[in-house]
């Protein structure tokens, strides 16, 4: 069974290949967005995983720990450099709110999901039960934009009033499933514990403030000289390697930690285009190793995994669906827009799997594999419901 | 003047940053480490830390004129776990994995960097240098030791029978170079022309003849020291069969680099990294392999696939300059790891408990090569300058010696553990006084583009 499934991912991978290559050769429909987020580099990464060919052995995998630490790093600072408050605000105040009410809504409404059925399919203790939760709902409460980019333009013009309340709410909802997800880490043991929970809290966060803003500091002491682009390049390598250490041995998270410094650069820094540029330039690469990595941890060792995804599937699209209701139902401004906005919000995209990685370097228990393969197949499941619903949304509103 | 002043304001910027960081560093050191995530992270702050400060200190050394990766090396032993002890062992060890990678890139650009029409216009130098640098540089050091090996602490227990074939060991590792060193500094002086052609053409071959002549070496010992006096064919044979796999698999790999180049082009940096995980991965299972059939252990393998590779896409394919391009652009990261990892790796211990007889071999093996230099370059008509100079690019010695070194431990344990240390303290020397020599012999022949 083993080796016929290694078979199939590798003609699989073969025809990925064949693909990349012969650029005339067409895609069937189905498939164009799945080659288009890189979805085949999971398939790599579990076909050279222990699952199979055990290239990306446990210890290998540990040996390039830093490689993960440096994409949560870049994937941080690249969302991060997404928040500069001047770009926000030529936006109305109200498209901002919705994104926040759409993802908080979708977070809730996962959260309490996610929170009831695990135990029914899993023994967890009840710290990890409220972390999983947590880190299961902030994933689904992010949206891509993956699903927006590849419509057809004829289609893009006539909708575009849609499509422009779409694109940013996708841009900015991840903010607050980051910022949930930080929660979970003061669920590990504080650094500064001894005093009430909210006086660790409180001074953990403060402390948390001014370290990242000596990271901030220290980047900008780097950019302040003129550099070229591979010196700056090895700059935000180190720094972003450097921050996700700190934040684990401090007990933040990486991701968040490197969100912040992102977004404080972005919005203290003059150098900030060079910066982004060096970001942007490999924000492929790195988003495709991450799904290497966490297709080197996937572990589809039970069938029920494939419902236990459709039902986190089911989760979000309900929390998806009522807040993209409730976002033009309670905002006036907002009400010309159709009811059923969260049908155009169904791509997952990278932060989630960010969030993933994330959560599985620093959190680990007996279910992390399989809280992984669940994401992962509900974001392949995503990728290909979302095209079509997104269509569907667009042509109701017309 | 302006020039003065912005130096001097990077100087002090640079000294400070370091310092801030550094107390930064040494504070996070002292906290406790409860859970292995915490760990995780003070490896990967130490990585971070270690990339800053190398490239910090290079800069400062930049404004002396000198080497880059001087900076990156001697970060590396100041963080190194002989000094500070910032870089433990372990985690040196843990980053081996990261640094087989980034020797692969340095070796793909080793080979990307060898242009076939130069080296054919260079062959008689290349060819002669080769010979000489083999013969004298062995001969001097071996003759050093069979006469003077005695007079020495460290070795003045060893039977005079051990003494030589210490002594055979020594010479063929004292001819072993570091083209990742060469290619590093040819790479940040910009250089390019005859003199550099012939260094990087000698520099990256003897890596490979080295290989033939430890083995020869090793059989040699082994006949000296009374264990089985039969030349083994089947171990030649074997190192014989590898060397040539290894540059039929490169060559295959480059004509894919250059089909990918042509086809997909983007992305370059990212399908070169999973070409380097590749080769690593699958020459690691190679050397296991040799090590069960023939009971011979070389981990050699990647860098010559590389090599192979790299020179294929320059040599017979027309991506050679684009590939170039894209290798040159992620190469500061990749020297500043790979050097910073190399300097905390150098022996220091090694170095204090021989220096004497580590100084006395670096002296004679430095007039080794400046005979052998000058001798290939009188005969071939090379300009003076060239002749007088190219001893000073021929120093380097790195990873290559380290693995032979330890080879013969295995081999030889009663003379293994004296060899060791006395060619980890050689190194020591070689790596630390080599880059700034090559540095300064590029600028001499003016073929340095950046001073």
């Amino acid at each position: 069974m083993k080796i016929i499934f290694a078979l199939l991912i590798i003609v699989f991978l073969a025809f990925s290949g064949y693909h990349l290559t012969f650029r005339t050769f067409k895609l069937p429909l189905f498939a164009r967005e799945f080659y288009l987020t890189g979805t085949e580099f999971l398939f790599l990464g579990f076909l050279l995983g222990p699952q199979f060919l055990n290239l990306l052995d446990m210890e290998t995998l540990k040996g390039l720990e830093p490689v993960g630490a440096l994409l949560l790093g870049w994937i941080g600072l690249l969302f991060g450099f997404q928040f500069e408050i001047a770009r926000i605000r030529r936006f109305p105040l109200d498209f901002f709110k919705a994104a926040i009410l759409e993802s908080f809504l979708t977070f809730v409404l996962v959260f309490f999901g996610v929170y009831f059925a695990l135990p029914l399919f899993f023994e967890i203790p009840e710290v990890k039960h409220i972390v999983l939760s947590l880190t299961l709902s902030a994933a689904a409460a992010c949206t891509a934009q993956t699903g927006l980019a590849l419509l057809a333009p004829d289609f893009t013009a006539q909708h575009q009033k849609t499509l422009g309340l779409l694109r940013y709410i996708s841009s900015i909802d991840g903010l607050s499933a980051l910022l949930i997800f930080g929660m979970v880490f003061f669920f590990r043991r504080p650094l500064f514990a001894g005093f009430s929970l909210i006086g660790d809290l409180a001074l953990g966060t403060v402390f948390s403030l001014i370290i990242s803003m000596g990271l901030v500091f220290l980047y900008i002491v780097f950019i302040a000289s003129h550099r070229d682009e591979s010196e700056l390049a090895l700059v935000v390598i180190a720094m972003a390697v450097l921050t996700s250490g700190v934040a684990s041995i401090l007990h933040f998270s990486p991701l968040v930690a490197n969100f912040f410094v992102g977004f404080c650069l972005v919005n203290l820094c003059r150098r900030k285009e060079r910066l982004f540029k060096i970001l942007v330039g490999i924000e492929k690469p790195v988003y495709l190793l991450l799904l290497v990595f966490l297709g080197a941890y996937w572990k589809l060792d039970s069938l029920w995994l494939f419902a236990l995804a459709a039902l986190y599937c089911l989760y979000r699209f309900s929390g998806k669906l009522f807040g993209g209701f409730m976002v033009t139902r309670l905002n006036l401004e907002l009400s010309s827009y159709p009811p059923h906005l969260g049908f155009g919000l169904l791509d997952q995209g990278g932060l989630p799997l960010a969030i993933l990685f994330d959560f599985q370097q620093g959190i680990s228990c007996d279910i992390t594999a399989s809280v992984i393969s669940l994401v992962l197949l509900a974001v392949i499941y995503n990728e290909f419901l979302g095209p079509y619903l997104l269509v569907r949304l667009l042509k109701e509103g017309k | 003047m302006v020039e003065f002043y912005q130096s001097k304001k990077n100087l002090i910027t640079y000294i400070l940053t370091l310092f801030i960081v550094t107390l930064f560093a040494l504070w996070l050191r002292n906290l406790d480490m409860e859970s292995s995530w915490q760990r995780a992270g003070m490896i990967n702050f130490s990585l971070g830390f270690v990339m800053l400060a190398a490239y910090m200190s290079a800069q400062i050394l930049k404004i002396a004129r000198l080497p880059l990766i001087s900076g990156y090396i001697i970060v590396g032993i100041v963080a190194g776990p002989y000094v500070s002890g910032f870089l433990t062992d372990d985690m040196i060890a843990r980053f081996g994995f990261i640094n087989d990678i980034a020797l692969s890139f340095i070796a793909l650009t080793a080979g990307g960097a060898l242009h076939l029409q130069f080296l054919k216009k260079r062959r008689k130098i290349i060819v002669l240098n080769i010979l000489l640098l083999t013969l004298v540089v062995f001969g001097f050091v071996f003759m050093f030791f069979v006469f003077m090996g005695s007079h020495f602490s460290l070795t003045r227990n060893l039977s005079s029978i051990q003494i030589i074939a210490f002594a055979v060991l020594v010479g063929v590792v004292a001819v072993a170079r570091s083209p990742s060193s060469a290619i590093a500094i040819i790479s940040e002086s910009r250089a390019s022309g005859p003199f550099t052609e012939t260094v990087l053409g000698v520099t990256v071959a003897m890596d490979v003849l080295i290989i033939i002549l430890f083995t020869v070496a090793l059989t040699v010992a082994r006949i000296i020291l009374g264990g089985s006096g039969m030349v083994n064919a089947q171990i030649f044979m074997a190192v014989s069969m590898e060397m040539a796999g290894s540059f039929f698999l490169g060559a295959l790999l480059g004509k894919g680099i250059s089909f990918y180049i042509d086809r997909i082009r983007h992305d370059l940096p990212l399908f070169l990294l999973f070409l380097a995980f590749g080769v690593s991965k699958i020459s690691m299972w190679a050397s296991s392999s040799m090590e069960n059939y023939f009971d011979i252990h070389l981990h050699l393998e990647p860098l010559l696939i590389c090599m192979s590779a790299g020179f294929t896409v320059q040599n017979f394919s027309k991506t050679g300059s684009y590939f170039m391009d894209s290798l040159d652009g992620i190469s500061l990261p990749v020297y500043v790891l790979f050097f910073s990892l190399a300097g905390a790796s150098l022996n220091f211990g090694a170095l204090k408990l021989c220096w004497l007889l580590t100084l006395c071999l670096a002296v004679v093996r430095v007039a080794g090569i400046f005979c052998a230099t000058w001798l290939a370059g009188t005969i071939a008509k090379d300009p003076p300058l060239y002749n007088r100079t190219a001893w000073m690019a021929y120093i380097t010695q790195a990873g290559v010696a380290i693995g032979l070194a330890q080879m013969a431990e295995r081999e030889f344990p009663g003379i293994g553990v004296y060899l060791t240390t006395v060619i980890l303290a050689l190194i020591f020397v070689n790596q630390v006084v080599g880059p700034v020599t090559f540095k300064a012999v590029l600028n001499l022949v003016g073929e340095a583009k950046i001073r």
